[in-house]
């Protein structure tokens, strides 16, 4: 099944709740269970308001969510005035990377992007 | 046209010769004689029309109007003790400020019950309680559908809920500060030294760590460097797996602005 949704607004930290929201409901549809859904809902916060932080002047963020059966995937992504992605050490990261399955991130064309998955954690529901 | 004729619609020259001679009556006797209350109750009585027209304003805010009135009676009463016959103004301009002032207030200070209709409210403590039920049932967290099954509504409005317990913020950490029966704070400092080790920032977070109230900072520790999940941390603290994400939400946030505001 093929269910993307897409996000998009300015990048200013007034709007990370958006993304929140619709973390939360997307990760419902790829029936995580509460523990995971509230941890993707500040995995995204994080992530977002890393793109925002060195998000190039009138950048736009972009979140994207994609899922199946018990898996979903996010990308967060925004022009970025960065030259290096966030260092795997610094506290964000940590956190970020603490709260996924996975995360990784890369500044491709100027264009920083997270991605993460998350892989419900209930085993034969 | 004037404010009172505005706010209340309409008053002759004898009603408004009548609510003078009231207040002047009434800032003349003494706070003890109890005519005063008497010709205060008059006053409230006459000026309730205006409370109401202001109240109406908010009448959209998911409160309901009794409420609303009665907190903006509270301002019309404040008014009405405040009041300055000498300065020669309306009672209801003096007072329109006052009564809006109060409804403010009440919002402000519940402000989950202005951005919460109530009906989420009632789901949201259903919410609350059914995960409970089903964490012990299924020995772990249920999912957006499960519950939704068990309360037999739609998952969007398990979202909504659970959204609204995110919002709601007036929960304060001292409100369950009482039952903090960790295992002691030397403890934890011990592993965070250890477990900051490799982040770059950790000169610059150790004090904001060390700031935190010590139950966010045994929480923070919990979930990222024991990698416990929500719920383990919920039942080893000894609060709701809700309010564990609440905490994390606001520590992270903490930490993030600490970090730069430099």
């Amino acid at each position: 099944m093929t269910d993307i949704v897409t996000v998009t607004f300015a990048a200013d930290t007034q709007n990370v709740a958006l993304a929140r929201t619709v973390a939360a409901a997307m990760a419902a549809r790829a029936d995580l269970p509460l523990d995971q859904l509230e941890d993707v809902r500040l995995a995204v916060d994080e992530a977002a308001t890393e793109v925002i932080a060195s998000a190039a002047e009138g950048a736009t963020v972009t979140c994207a969510f994609d899922h199946d059966d018990s898996v979903l995937y996010v990308t967060v992504e925004a022009p970025t005035t960065a030259t290096e992605p966030p260092s795997p050490t610094s506290f964000g990261w940590t956190v970020l990377s603490a709260l996924v399955d996975s995360a990784s991130a890369d500044i491709v064309d100027g264009v920083m992007s997270i991605r993460m998955k998350v892989s419900s954690n209930l085993v034969d529901v | 046209m004037t404010a009172a004729a505005d706010e209340t619609g309409g008053w002759s020259v004898d009603q408004r010769r009548h609510e003078h001679l009231l207040l002047d009556e009434f800032h003349r006797l003494a706070e003890t004689d109890p005519r005063r209350l008497e010709v205060r109750d008059e006053l409230i009585q006459l000026n309730l029309p205006l409370v109401h027209h202001l109240a109406r304003r908010y009448r959209d805010s998911g409160e309901s109007m009794e409420d609303l009135v009665q907190v903006g009676t509270v301002g019309l009463i404040k008014a009405i003790d405040g009041f300055d016959v000498s300065r020669g103004l309306e009672l209801s301009t003096y007072a329109t400020p006052t009564i809006l002032g109060e409804i403010k207030r009440h919002f402000r200070d519940r402000t989950w019950a202005v951005r919460v209709p109530r009906r989420l409210q009632e789901l949201q403590s259903q919410v609350t309680a059914t995960t409970e039920e089903l964490t012990a049932e299924l020995h772990r967290s249920p999912t957006v559908r499960e519950l939704a099954e068990r309360l037999d509504v739609s998952q969007a409005d398990v979202l909504d809920a659970l959204e609204a317990r995110q919002a709601y913020s007036t929960d304060s950490i001292e409100a369950d500060r009482d039952d903090d029966s960790s295992p002691g704070i030397v403890a934890t400092l011990g592993d965070e030294d250890g477990a900051f080790e490799a982040i770059d920032e950790r000169e610059t977070l150790r004090p904001l760590i060390e700031a935190l109230p010590e139950r966010e900072r045994r929480i923070l520790m919990l979930r990222f460097f024991e990698d416990k999940s929500q719920s383990e941390i919920a039942e080893e603290v000894g609060i709701s797996q809700m309010h564990v994400s609440r905490l994390l939400a606001r520590t992270l946030a903490t930490l993030r602005a600490g970090m730069t505001a430099d």
